[in-house]
């Protein structure tokens, strides 16, 4: 990895190491530990926070997933180098602030501080389906358990908001119990429905509109995944914010679906 | 609002409303899509803006949405008058039947048809009109930007899809674009000499496309890294706006090797992160893809590096089959490509 200290510099913040690598023009691409953990994924969070409000003139745009931070730029306003020095600055004074906090509050970690801001819980209801021939009774089987027990286990986790992407809305969540971790379809499906609940390896999400996808589908909400309000899109389920399942019958099913539409 | 618009009257290709895109949607998962070849796109829209002078307008103009036409086969009907030009691949367009050249202005009156034919070379054309296109009448750019994304418009705020019978609408112009000018179709005739600038940015033969390295691609041995670079790739027929897929061209394809990118390495690539623009992602078939425009914001595979920008508006013009190769640069010398070339557009 000799070479790759030539383009990729190391920052530290909240005593873990993060690597910043310059990957286009205007972009730049922070990464962690390639882990899905709620901890290190609050961290992203909070850095996210901090760089977007004190380089606000700066930054394009920032999206975070499981790991990793990418940073759009304006680059008539700034460099690539400019903005690592900006980013390692504010690293540097968030690791002070760490340690300071350390030392003064007897190693109380700061992680759990950052948890308790999102301890809002987004519940969605979901009509787990086997009659319409989607995944739900092969899932079953897969995982090899009744099919009560897969809506039993999926519903009893609280889930994480990692990222959002794929379509508009999409949120990838995690994580899901050990117990039904399936690799994706081998071949994707060419329509999902919207509001289609599914699963692929760690994670759940939810198909915001129609489109082609290769998780397991184990259900439906009624719930839209996004709303728009004068030129503004709002996802349901943003990153950081925790979700809940909880199964409802066919007839509730219908009636949130018309209550929503009318 | 302004009724003024153009009709497509027949279509045989795709054609998608295109601007420079709305980046700063990727957080909430939208693509930020845009035009794909920007060098065409803000050609065309320089074309009208620069016998304007006016500072204003002309910049306003560089961001104002034109008619992405890939592979041609398009008629419009103008049913109000405008300044329009005409860039990227040569559709031989026509003006009422009379043949005009590319890269070039040309003023239209309510009722005269144009037609663009499909190109012999390159695929996508660019059609921008002065004030910019619109879907509708009233229509307000969605989150910064009027790109049409295939996979989003069932969301239903970018428009409805290109088809026979839509109308592109537009404000009226200036009172200086509308008064009889040198830029009358058959005076242009006479005098048309089609600018060197397109005959300069693009390739003329296989394209070497410039890559900023990933921590993953410098991690490889020298060796893999070496035979990546001396490997030819040609275009596969499934490329399209959101990805270029290519594939070891067939003669040069050796008898099954070593991957190039280890199993211990690609182990590391698990987790979906963000992308791109030009990332090159390369899956367990080792036949890379280039992220394009109309790419999705989180990906899954291992990425080698991204590809420069200005090096991917010359990629977005390449047919299938077409050949391939990398070079590597360093970021530095990117930034300042790209900022060079905004700057030829005053952006």
């Amino acid at each position: 990895m000799k070479n790759a200290s030539q383009s990729t510099e190391i920052l530290e913040v909240h005593n873990t190491e993060i690597a910043i690598e310059v990957v286009a023009e205007n972009a730049l691409l922070l990464s962690w530990q390639a882990k899905i953990s709620l901890s290190q994924h609050n961290e992203i969070i909070a850095f996210q926070k901090i760089i977007t409000q004190q380089l606000n003139a700066l930054i394009v745009e920032s999206v975070a997933s499981y790991h990793c931070l990418m940073v759009y730029f304006n680059l008539q306003l700034t460099t690539s180098a400019q903005l690592i020095d900006k980013i390692r600055a504010l690293a540097k004074h968030q690791q002070n602030n760490l340690q300071n906090q350390v030392k003064s509050r007897d190693n109380k970690p700061v992680i759990k501080e950052l948890s308790q801001q999102n301890d809002d819980c987004i519940n969605i209801p979901v009509y787990y389906d086997t009659e319409q021939q989607w995944d739900l009774a092969d899932v079953a089987q897969r995982c090899n358990m009744s099919v009560d027990e897969v809506i039993k286990q999926h519903s009893a986790q609280t889930y994480h908001g990692y990222a959002l992407g794929f379509t508009p809305g999409f949120c990838y969540l995690a994580s899901l119990p050990t117990a039904l971790h399936l690799p994706r379809k081998s071949s994707p499906r060419l329509k999902v429905p919207q509001g289609a609940v599914a699963i692929a390896e760690q994670q759940s999400a939810i198909y915001p509109i129609e489109s082609p996808g290769g998780w397991h589908i184990i259900g439906q909400t009624p719930l839209p995944m996004f709303s728009s309000i004068n030129g503004e899109f709002n996802a349901t389920i943003n990153v950081g914010q925790n979700v809940k399942f909880y199964a409802i019958t066919q007839a509730e099913f219908i009636a949130l679906k018309q209550g929503i539409n009318s | 609002m302004s009724q003024h618009h153009l009709e497509i009257i027949s279509i045989n290709g795709q054609a998608s409303i295109q601007d420079l895109g709305r980046l700063n949607a990727q957080h909430l998962g939208f693509s930020a899509s845009g035009a794909a070849d920007e060098f065409a796109f803000l050609s065309a829209n320089k074309l009208i803006s620069e016998p304007l002078m006016a500072n204003d307008i002309s910049l306003e103009q560089s961001r104002c949405a034109a008619i992405e036409i890939t592979l041609g086969q398009i008629s419009f009907e103008a049913k109000s008058a405008c300044t329009i030009a005409i860039t990227g691949a040569d559709c031989q367009a026509k003006i009422n039947h009379v043949a005009i050249k590319p890269w070039q202005r040309f003023h239209l009156q309510a009722g005269d048809i144009l037609d663009l034919a499909m190109p012999k070379a390159g695929l996508h054309s660019y059609l921008a009109v002065f004030g910019g296109f619109t879907c509708e009448p009233t229509q307000q750019p969605w989150l910064g930007s009027y790109a049409q994304t295939i996979n989003e418009m069932a969301l239903g705020f970018m428009g409805e899809k290109l088809t026979v019978g839509s109308k592109l609408f537009f404000t009226p112009q200036a009172k200086i674009l509308t008064e009889p000018s040198e830029n009358k179709v058959d005076k242009l005739l006479a005098s048309n000499t089609p600018t060197a600038l397109p005959a300069l940015f693009y390739s003329q033969k296989e394209l070497t496309i410039r890559m900023i390295p990933s921590s993953l691609f410098l991690a490889m041995g020298h060796k893999q890294q070496q035979k990546f670079l001396n490997t030819e790739y040609s275009v596969l027929p499934d490329s399209n706006r959101m990805g270029y897929r290519l594939s070891v061209t067939h003669l040069q394809k050796p008898a099954a090797t070593e991957p190039l990118l280890s199993r211990q390495l690609r182990s590391h690539c698990l987790l979906s992160m963000p992308v791109t623009y030009g990332m090159v992602q390369f899956p367990e078939n080792e036949q890379p893809i280039v992220l394009m425009k109309e790419r999705q914001t989180m990906g899954g595979y291992p990425v080698l590096g991204t590809i420069i920008q200005t090096d991917l508006f010359r990629l977005s013009q390449m047919r299938p089959g077409e050949k391939i190769n990398f070079r590597l640069i360093p970021s530095e010398q990117a930034l300042q490509q790209l900022t060079a070339f905004y700057k030829r557009f005053s952006l």
